[in-house]
């Protein structure tokens, strides 16, 4: 065996990476290759959304989210922070989620953590909270007029084509709204349907939905910022099915050995928005804290992507000793007509906390905020 | 299926003498490796460890203080297969498995044995598919200690019933075993990846003792890789970033989506792995 015939070998052992490399890197391109749909216009696509109804459906959801928002040490441990940090890490990060629903009112979420599970579950006259990492179950008792909603009926001059073109017609002044192609989602074929704000005030690069051809569903968000190259956020389905899931699936039996608590859920006008949002922990069921009691409604100031939410009355005096004290020291201080305060900016978000305790939010550019808080109220 | 394994497989096919001859070939590299009498102390020290655990919970007596696996073991004694499992994955089985596969090669380099083996008719390729076949005999022989010990360990200490999984529902005691089982053969495979760097490693030296501190130093090096957030790009193709999924076993239904990246990541790896060591195997000079 000659020399040349011996080192011929090693192009085995490189082939092989080449090939592994190739398919770890190149499959789940080519398996997301745009799939051939007949073309649709955006308010076309958007009638088709409002028209949208399943009777359920099941699958998984990953989402990914990197608001740029700066980490915070010792947050997990600090005493009362801890609710805002679950909230914080709920959102922020990458998570996936087993998710079913079954129209009118059962649904239910599993965050699939490391070795542990998170769950929510409502079959539509109890609900639960299961967190598996603490074997705690907390029993939710759902306020009485939710389950005597009557079912909303659709008035008959209801026109889905009317109600898109006012859709399209609301956020046209602000957004460019266009279908830019297809994809495919959870191995579905899905139209691409692209928002993009026309002002440049605002961190928001593009919103792009993915909706289903077939149940007009939406199966994914991405949120691009305006700088950068990496969604800000991206959720959407990585499989998916339209059958309902059985009635048993809802259910949830609290097993032997797992501590139970009750829990009084408050009335849907205080509610957080949606249930996944908000752990089984107690303490993060209560709508307010006693240091944030005072908190009145968040005020918004503007309109579209440039819109700014304004809250009053935020204790910032009591928190210059904890982690959050130590990241406003940090933060530069800035100065207009409104006052002095501190400006925190991250690649999606910024926040400015003035030092009369108000606190202005939004998915905006710092300049933006600051021109806000000059026009906002005292 | 790697080229060379092909040939084997081929070879097997058309020459029923040669299939016997390969049949005792691994026999007889089973034997070799389950001989070693730190082979069998490395089991040991993996049966140990429901033992220690077992013990340290029963006397400590924490019922449900607690976090995950190791809080259930006190009320259910089948935790203690899959804690034990859990407990023994990123050191315990790694550290056993880069002490079989260094010595692989290079321990029959060094003894001298590894010369006549090149020469003989056996075929190099088929020699080299025995070695791995022994390693991964030895990966599955090794969770499935920990296992069969937890199982005996737990059952004599704690009381068992019906199994609490991470999504909050209840399966039976038989079920629970199964899903115990399966998580012990996830890991067995997981092992398979290191396995494979290992045997390359033990190819290219004659000192044992070179290639298990190679392999292990690989292993130290791809963990500290994991831990470093900033690389989160590169972490799904580092070895052992998804070796903790076997727990999606415990969901309900098994959550397989990560279990199957995790596989077909240790499938790439030891395809790579054990096509460089056949290159090396089937070029080398005999000296």
């Amino acid at each position: 065996m000659g020399v040349a015939q011996r080192s011929r070998r090693w192009l085995v052992p490189v082939a092989t990476v080449a090939v592994v490399a190739g398919v770890g890197a190149l499959g789940p391109v080519v398996a997301d290759a745009s799939p051939k749909l007949p073309t649709i216009t955006a308010q076309d696509l958007l009638a088709k959304v409002q028209t949208a109804k399943v009777d359920g459906l099941s699958g998984t959801v990953h989402s990914s989210t990197d608001l740029g928002l700066p980490a915070i040490p010792g947050m997990d441990g600090a005493d009362g922070m801890q609710g805002a940090s679950q909230v914080l890490a709920l959102i922020n990060g990458d998570h996936t989620a087993r998710v079913a629903f079954a129209s009118p009112d059962k649904a239910k979420v599993s965050i699939l953590d490391a070795q542990a599970e998170r769950l929510w579950t409502s079959d539509g006259t109890s609900a639960w909270a299961y967190d598996s990492s603490k074997r705690e179950a907390t029993k939710l008792t759902l306020p009485a007029h939710s389950k005597a909603k009557p079912e909303k009926t659709l008035p008959q001059s209801y026109d889905p084509q009317a109600v898109a073109k006012q859709i399209l017609t609301a956020i046209d002044p602000t957004t460019k709204v266009q279908v830019s192609g297809t994809e495919k989602v959870a191995g579905r074929d899905a139209y691409k349907l692209r928002l993009v704000p026309k002002t440049d005030k605002s961190t928001v690069g593009s919103v792009t939905l993915a909706i289903d051809s077939k149940t007009w569903v939406p199966l994914d968000v991405t949120v691009m910022p305006r700088t950068g190259n990496d969604p800000a956020v991206e959720l959407g389905f990585t499989s998916v099915s339209f059958d309902v899931p059985s009635a048993s699936s809802f259910t949830f039996t609290p097993p032997k050995g797992v501590k139970v608590t009750d829990e009084k859920v408050p009335s849907k006008a205080e509610r957080p928005h949606s249930i996944p949002q908000r752990p089984g922990n107690p303490s993060l069921i209560k709508p307010t804290k006693p240091g944030t009691a005072n908190a009145g409604k968040p005020t918004v100031i503007g309109t579209g992507w440039d819109s700014v939410a304004m809250i009053r009355g935020a204790q910032t005096g009591g928190l210059t000793g904890g982690p959050l004290g130590q990241l406003l020291a940090k933060a530069p201080s800035v100065q207009g007509s409104w006052g002095t305060g501190k400006i925190v900016t991250s690649k999606m978000i910024s926040a400015l906390i003035t030092d009369d305790g108000r606190v202005f939010v939004g998915l905006v550019t710092p300049d933006t905020l600051q021109a806000a808080a000059a026009k906002a109220p005292r | 299926m790697s080229p060379s394994e092909a040939t084997a497989d081929a070879a097997v096919a058309v020459r029923p003498s040669a299939g016997r001859h390969t049949l005792a070939l691994f026999i007889s590299e089973l034997r070799l490796v389950f001989g070693r009498a730190r082979t069998q102390v490395g089991l040991g020290v993996l049966a140990a460890v429901p033992l220690l655990i077992g013990i340290a919970i029963k006397i400590t007596g924490s019922e449900g203080g607690t976090d995950g696996f190791i809080g259930q073991i006190a009320g259910n004694g089948l935790f203690l297969i899959v804690a034990s499992l859990g407990l023994s994955l990123p050191f315990f089985l790694p550290t056993a498995v880069t002490v079989i596969s260094g010595e692989s090669l290079a321990g029959e380099a060094s003894l001298g044995t590894l010369r006549s083996l090149l020469t003989a008719p056996a075929g190099r390729s088929r020699l080299l598919a025995a070695k791995m076949v022994a390693l991964a005999v030895f990966c599955l022989a090794a969770t499935m200690t920990i296992w069969i010990s937890g199982l005996i360990v737990g059952f004599i200490l704690f009381p068992v019933g019906d199994v609490l999984l991470l999504s909050g529902s209840t399966v039976s005691l038989g079920n629970g075993l199964l899903r115990a089982f399966g998580i012990a053969i996830v890991i067995s495979l997981s092992l398979l990846g290191l396995a494979g760097i290992g045997l390359f490693i033990s190819s290219l030296t004659s000192t044992p003792l070179a290639a298990m501190a190679a392999t292990f130093g690989t292993f130290v090096v791809l963990g500290i890789l994991t831990a470093i957030p900033q690389l989160h790009a590169i972490h799904p193709w580092l070895l052992i970033y998804r070796w903790q999924s076997f727990a999606d076993l415990l969901r309900d239904p098994p959550y397989w989506h990560e279990i199957v990246r995790n596989l077909l990541l240790q499938a790439g790896y030891l395809a790579v792995f054990y096509t460089a060591a056949w290159a090396r195997i089937t070029s080398r000079d005999i000296t």
